[in-house]
């Protein structure tokens, strides 16, 4: 087992469901875990499917959720998005951007443009294909958790991951893509 | 207070002095405390000598240093960490450093290794840059450059690492590795960071040890491996992502390798490793999509694009993002001198539309070859392609089609199912050169084709143009051109089969064409590459040499030794359960010493190595049960036995230890048997022993006997603890069906050795036969009743067996069972239906034991109903011995009682006074609860009413001294009614008088009511029974002078017979008339007053003095005499000489004597008694005369004390007095043991002890001995 947490990053587009379902999860359950958007905006569902709420990085969990409110209160709460805002603000305070992030990782979830190497301290990135609602969430980060409880147990979690992998796979029918990349 | 005197240079020197004690106290705890906290402190270590104050550094860095051998996976990093901040703050610590360095890459844990390997990387460039720069020259610099040469071999080599983390680094050092041993070139692709970097570039050519050739070779070396491992085709995803990536990153940093880079992305493509699982596959599409990305978007990927935009295309990236990415061309490629590198790819300038896969070969329509531009230089793909074009006819490919069908597998591998796209442009021109391209590639990695032959030509010349001044790049190309050939085998997979055909692909360069369609494998493919693959086959025989014999013993033992005396260590890194798993099996496969070696280091602290004792243990069992048929237990049982013996011998155990080795050893062979059979005879262990033993019988039913019997020898064990506690434990499995019989037999078994004259050798243990002829003592008998009698109180029906064996044991034997059986017999109660079996049946000969359980049973008890019916039943019908009754007598019913006492009181005087003892309830303390069926007054009557034909007399004077002993229950008023009562019989009991005389000795104020009972027996005409009037006289004679008033009474003649026996009493009695006054004298009949003056007229004179001598006295004593007179006759018994038969012979003369005057004497006698008994106390005359008679009564005497006489002294028993005489004999008959007396017990010695002896005759002896008197 490695002696430290893993410290762990959660990422999906824009830092509000599935990355915050399994931020908090997984904090719950002792992790270092920091959960990140790699989209350019933050995006949330609107009153059309073509009529998406974007705000940029800088806005607060706090203000998107007032700002729904003024818009529709009974719609936003009916979609749940109010109250996923009300969870988010809990755990922090707005969006981050996985690209702006300097920290380093064990593990990261989700997809990650290479940044430029320097140290050449490999992370792992795992990509867990969950669609962008509530259930899915709640289910995927659930799964993650597991697998980061899986891997924080392994002796050797470099030699040992692919495996794992494999019979999560086989576990919960979905695929994995595994990749590695350098700090 | 230095303030004045230091001036300015105080302060920086304050600093120093600070910083530096912060360090040393840091360094002081760090060394001391947690990895957590050792950490934080290292870390503020570091920042303090490196950053702070790198004056330090050197001053601390020993010590620094020192804490890579700490235990913590992590502060062995961080002093990683720190080499590498030190060395990059410091260049000139390199020196020093790299050495140690170099250990952590040898670390046993991988996550130093692998954080060693990213330290390494940086260090390597920097220890390069380093000493390039440095002109000067010194042996530590070179050897320092020699050291770091050799550890970048090793971790080139941990390419191979069994570990895939490791790997991981490996590639990427191997990466960093490439780029700085190969020149920077002005279209390199340099990332912002590393500008500042080393490379080849600037390495000087002049350098005195690092010699720029050599480390470009070096680095094009470290390609070549690169390349090599990434076509292993049991690479794992990681690693292919991180080789991919690693590619990516030469390509675009050194150009010049992208062709290789690009040739190595269209292998990978078309032969995924098999081993991928599908979304691994996925995964490392993928990554080399966004690769190829990479690689597109470098200015210098102009030549490639078409491969490029094929690859991209088929992994499924659409057109316009392809061409998005592609950087313009530029008008005028930049030729440098390394150009080289790029224009043997100038044959693929247009981009591909073919999205073929290679293992879909198409049938595509001839088409003319299109001579490629001519390149400067040609790659062996580019050749053997343009050789291929031509060739590929639909009839052809369609031929190649249909060899091959047969060759594919029957489930789709994964890497084809996810690369398969359709062919759309099938047929077209395009579409062929692609075909074309494939196989040539496949072809070429194989080793075959043209294409190769031509470059090995082409080679070969420019070796011969060396010295070029672009040797370099002449070099990189022969590079390019040997990895397809180095690869042979595992890169194209596709003709595997062939590869290890390569060598003669020279010879066969022309026919390739008919060699294509040869059959393709995909199943085998790894396998088959793997078996002829870049590892060279290596065989154990060819480099080691046979040992001797005794070397490898030596070798051996040393091995296990080591083995064995490494335990901290192995514990430390918690992987002791391997250690012990070894060590067991090696034990177990050789002999020899090591066994012993191993069982001593156990049993040297067993309670830690227990672990592996169960081991060592099992393992042995393991092989005995591998070689069942024949297999011996022999080492098995060697080493339980040791391992229990230790345990046993160790002096301090209490952890269970030894128990849990017996209970978890799978077979429990004798010796160690014998090993608990030691530890339970162990009296401090016993009971754990037993308990031990207790659960192998319960466990191992299989042999629960032979366990079972073991406990059973221990219950005869000569240690009393061991015994009991062994009894208690086979008491408990008694209740046990199963071990029921078993117990039972042996204890029977064990019982019937009773029934030899001498005790079995058995007895005393095997290494004590020399005893075998000992008698039978007390220890041996009851050795051998030990299991039985703590059995009886469970089954009371095996109390038939211990009969049985009774009557044919011997005397000694006898008396010991009767008297161990007291405890069980009691424990069984009177109650218990075999018991009372055992009483009815009374087998012939053990008439002692069944009354020596009966006296047991009756001891503190009384009898039950039951029980008194079966004795009674004894008594009557079979064995008419009176003795059976004593201990139920209280239950029996009175005539019943009356009817045995003549045989009762002629027994042993001890026994009699049992059998009073019983009758008058003075035995038991809670006596009470046994009502007896004679009341003391019936007991005393009843005596008295013995017929003198069946039972002598003395016996019946004793037995009624015995009532008089009990004062406590014979008191003043049951003796009167006794008196009463008697006096009321007709004809009068001989003894009454006795009995009168010795109540009033006992209760002299009985004195009055005697008077009355002589003065109705005158009315009885007591005279008329010689003895009663004997006795009459004597107790007027005491009672004088109350008595005168009776004698009175007496007709004339039996007053004349008074006065022959006492003439004494004559003259008293006279002047007591005459001290009457006139009137009362009148009353006194003239011939009473003839007989009273008879002798008077020869002293007429006399009378006066005598009645002034009488006053005289009488009023001095008179107030002392009725206390004394008592106590006098008390004391007197010492002095009774006078025998009985001296009081027979008056008696019988008397008898002659007429009675008459009947009414007179009655008369007087009434107004006599009334005076009297008004003032029995005013009577003066008695007072001397008791002293005087005393002294001639006869033995009656001696019952005022008859508890003297009643103390079972030996002496008084076994010298009967002289009176007694007839009486001794038949108990002497039947006690001639002098052994009795010394028994212990009173209680035993009454009955049983005299009549083990007399046993042979039996009772019937004893009522003989009866009927002959």
């Amino acid at each position: 087992m490695p002696s430290h947490p893993l410290r762990v990053a959660v990422v999906c587009s824009s830092n509000q469901n599935r990355s915050m379902e399994a931020h908090n999860i997984l904090s719950k359950r002792g992790f270092d875990v920091r959960s990140f958007g790699t989209g350019s905006h933050v995006k949330l569902p609107g009153p059309a499917p073509d009529k998406p709420n974007v705000y940029d990085f800088k806005t607060t969990y706090e203000q998107m959720y007032n700002d729904l409110v003024r818009k529709d209160k009974e719609l936003y709460t009916q979609n749940g998005i109010l109250h996923m805002l009300d969870r988010n603000k809990r755990i922090k305070s707005k969006p981050e951007r996985f690209q702006s992030c300097k920290e380093k990782f064990d593990l990261v979830i989700t997809y990650l443009n290479s940044r430029e190497q320097e140290t050449l301290q490999p992370v792992h990135v795992i990509n867990v294909d969950i669609q962008d609602n509530h259930e899915e969430a709640t289910l995927g980060a659930f799964l993650i958790c597991e697998l980061c409880q899986c891997i924080q147990h392994t002796d050797d979690m470099e030699n040992e991951i692919d495996e794992l992998l494999q019979e999560f796979e086989d576990k919960s029918n979905r695929p994995f893509l595994h990749t590695v990349c350098f700090y | 207070m230095d303030f004045s005197e230091q001036g300015e240079t105080e302060i920086p020197q304050v600093i120093d002095m600070t910083t530096s004690e912060k360090v040393v106290e840091l360094l002081n705890q760090a060394a001391l405390t947690s990895t957590d906290e050792k950490l934080i402190m290292l870390k503020q270590v570091q920042e303090l000598i490196i950053n702070k104050d790198p004056s330090l550094l050197d001053n601390f860095l020993d010590e620094m240093i020192a804490f890579q051998a700490d235990k913590s996976v992590e502060v062995r990093k961080f002093v990683i960490g720190f080499i590498e901040e030190a060395c990059k703050s410091d260049n000139e610590l390199l020196l020093r450093l790299v050495a140690n360095l170099n250990m952590l890459l040898k670390d046993e844990s991988v996550n130093v290794v692998k954080k060693a390997i990213l330290t390494f990387t940086q260090l390597y460039k920097a220890t390069l840059q380093w000493l390039v720069r440095s002109k000067a020259v010194s042996d530590m610099q070179d050897a320092c450059w020699e050291l770091v040469t050799q550890m970048k071999r090793d971790v080139l080599a941990l390419l191979d690492s069994e570990n895939d983390g490791v790997r991981t680094h490996a590639i990427k050092f191997t990466e960093s590795l490439i780029i700085t041993l190969s020149p920077r070139t002005s279209d390199s692709d340099v990332p912002k960071r590393q500008e500042g970097d080393i490379s080849l570039d600037k390495v000087p050519r002049d350098h005195c040890y690092i010699r720029y050739d050599v480390l470009c070779e070096e680095g094009k070396t470290a390609l070549e491996k690169l390349l090599k491992f990434m076509v292993h085709p049991a690479i794992s995803s990681i690693n292919l992502t991180t080789a991919l990536g690693s590619l990516a990153t030469i390509a675009r940093q050194r150009p010049m390798f992208m062709s290789e880079v690009v040739q190595a992305y269209e292998t990978l493509h078309a032969n995924l490793p098999p081993t991928l699982a599908k979304s691994q596959v996925s995964s490392v599409r993928k990554n080399l999509k966004l690769h190829l990305v990479a690689v597109l978007k470098h200015p210098c990927s102009l030549e490639f694009q078409g491969q490029i935009s094929t690859l991209l295309l088929d992994l499924g990236m659409p057109q316009s993002e392809i061409t998005r990415s592609t950087p313009a061309p530029r008008e005028q490629r930049k030729r440098p001198r390394h150009d080289q590198y790029a224009e043997g790819k100038k044959v693929k300038m247009e981009p591909a539309l073919i999205e073929d896969d290679e293992d879909k070969e198409e049938p595509a329509p001839l088409s003319v070859p299109k001579p490629a531009a001519v390149p400067v230089v040609q790659s062996a793909i580019d050749l053997t392609a343009e050789f291929l074009r031509p060739l590929l006819t639909s009839e052809n490919v369609a031929n190649l089609v249909l060899i091959s069908m047969v060759y594919l597998p029957d489930i789709m591998p994964a890497s084809f199912q996810a690369t398969y796209t359709p062919v759309e442009s099938a047929g077209t021109d395009a579409q062929i050169k692609h075909l074309a391209r494939l196989m040539a590639t496949q072809m070429t990695s194989a080793g075959i084709g043209p294409g190769l032959e031509q470059c090995k030509a082409r080679e070969d010349d420019a070796g011969k143009e060396e010295g070029n001044e672009d040797d370099s790049g002449a070099k990189d190309l022969l590079i390019k051109r040997k990895v397809p050939a180095v690869m042979v085998g595992q890169a194209i997979s596709v003709v595997g089969g062939y590869s290890d055909k390569a060598p003669i692909t020279e010879a066969e360069g022309r026919a390739t064409v008919k060699r294509l369609p040869e059959p393709i494998l995909p199943t085998a493919q790894a396998k088959m590459a793997g078996a002829s693959g870049r590892k060279k086959v290596f065989r154990l025989a060819d480099v080691v040499q046979p040992l001797s014999d005794s070397q490898m013993e030596k070798l051996t033992s040393r091995a296990v030794r080591r083995i064995l005396h490494s335990e901290k260590a192995i514990a430390q890194s918690g992987m002791s359960h391997v250690r012990v798993k070894l060590l067991s099996r090696l034990v177990t496969q050789f002999e020899g010493m090591m066994k012993e070696d191993v069982l001593d280091f156990i049993l040297e602290d067993i309670r830690t190595r227990s672990d592996l004792a169960f081991s060592l243990l099992f393992q042995e069992y393991n092989t005995y049960l591998s070689q069942l048929p024949a297999g011996l237990l022999d080492s098995y049982d060697h080493c339980l036995y040791t391992l229990l013996s230790g345990l046993q011998e160790k002096p301090e155990q209490r952890d269970g230890l030894f128990t849990k080795l017996v209970l978890e050893a799978p077979i429990i062979t004798e010796s160690a048997l014998e090993v608990i059979r030691r530890y339970c005879e162990d009296e401090s262990r016993v009971y754990l022993g037993m308990t031990t033993l207790k659960e192998l019988i319960v466990k191992r039913p299989s042999r629960q006997f032979q366990y079972l019997h073991v406990l059973l020898d221990l219950s005869s064990h000569e240690k009393e603890k061991v015994r009991t506690t062994a009894l208690a434990f086979l008491k408990r499995m008694y209740e046990k069906d199963q071990l029921r019989d078993y117990i039972e037999k042996f204890a029977l078994n064990y019982m019937q050795l009773l029934v030899h004259p001498n005790p079995p050798s058995l007895l005393f243990g095997a290494d004590k036969d020399t005893e075998v002829a000992a008698p039978w003592t007390e220890e041996t008998v009851r050795q051998c009743l030990f299991l039985y009698l703590s059995l009886l109180p469970l089954n009371h029906r095996l109390v038939h067996e211990l009969a049985s064996v009774y009557t044919e044991a011997i005397a000694d034997i006898k008396r010991s069972v009767l008297r161990a059986i007291e405890q069980p017999i009691r424990g069984m109660g009177m109650n218990s239906p075999e018991l009372l079996l055992l009483v009815e049946n009374c087998p012939k000969g053990a008439e002692t034991l069944v009354t020596r359980c009966l006296h047991i049973l009756t001891d503190k008890v009384p009898p039950s109903p039951e029980l008194v019916e079966r004795v009674r039943d004894l008594y009557h019908k079979r064995v008419p011995d009176v003795r059976f009754l004593i201990p139920v007598i209280n239950g029996l019913e009175k005539n019943e009682v009356i009817l045995a006492l003549p045989k009762l009181i002629k027994l042993n005087p001890i026994v009699v006074k049992e059998v009073f003892n019983r009758l008058l309830g003075t035995q038991h303390s809670e006596g009470s609860s046994s009502v007896s069926p004679l009341t003391p007054g019936d007991l005393l009557i009843a005596l008295h009413n013995i017929d003198s034909t069946k039972c002598d007399m003395k016996s019946i004077i004793k037995a009624t001294n015995l009532c008089f002993g009990e004062k406590n229950v014979y008191t003043s008023e049951v003796l009167a009614v006794v008196m009463q009562q008697l006096m009321e019989q007709s004809p009068l009991p001989m003894l009454l008088m006795r009995t009168v005389i010795q109540s009033l000795t006992m209760y002299p104020r009985l004195g009055g009511f005697v008077m009355n009972i002589l003065s109705r027996l005158i009315t009885k005409q007591v005279w008329k029974y010689p003895k009663v009037w004997e006795g009459f006289v004597k107790c007027c004679q005491r009672t004088k002078p109350q008595s005168y008033s009776v004698l009175l009474q007496l007709p004339p003649a039996q007053l004349a017979s008074v006065f022959d026996r006492c003439p004494e009493m004559r003259e008293p009695l006279l002047l007591h008339v005459h001290s009457f006054t006139p009137h009362q004298q009148a009353h006194i009949p003239a011939s009473i007053m003839a007989v009273l003056e008879t002798n008077n007229k020869t002293e007429p004179k006399p009378v006066q003095p005598i009645v002034e001598r009488e006053i005289e006295p009488v009023v001095a004593p008179a107030a002392s005499v009725p206390k004394e007179t008592p106590t006098v006759a008390v004391k007197e018994p010492v002095q009774q000489e006078p025998t009985a038969t001296q009081d027979e012979e008056p008696m019988e003369q008397e008898e002659s004597n007429p009675v008459i005057q009947e009414e007179s004497l009655s008369s007087v006698s009434q107004v006599e008694l009334a005076g009297i008994s008004e003032t029995p106390s005013s009577q003066p005359e008695p007072a001397e005369e008791p002293m005087e008679t005393s002294q001639l009564e006869p033995s009656d005497i001696q019952e005022p004390e008859p508890s003297d006489i009643q103390e079972p002294e030996p002496s008084d028993i076994q010298e009967p007095e002289p009176s007694d005489l007839q009486e001794p004999e038949p108990s002497d008959l039947q006690e001639p043991e002098p052994s009795d007396l010394q028994e212990p017990e009173p209680s035993d010695l009454q009955e049983p002890e005299k009549d083990v002896d007399a046993e042979v005759a039996g009772p019937e002896a004893g009522s003989g001995s009866e009927d002959i008197e």
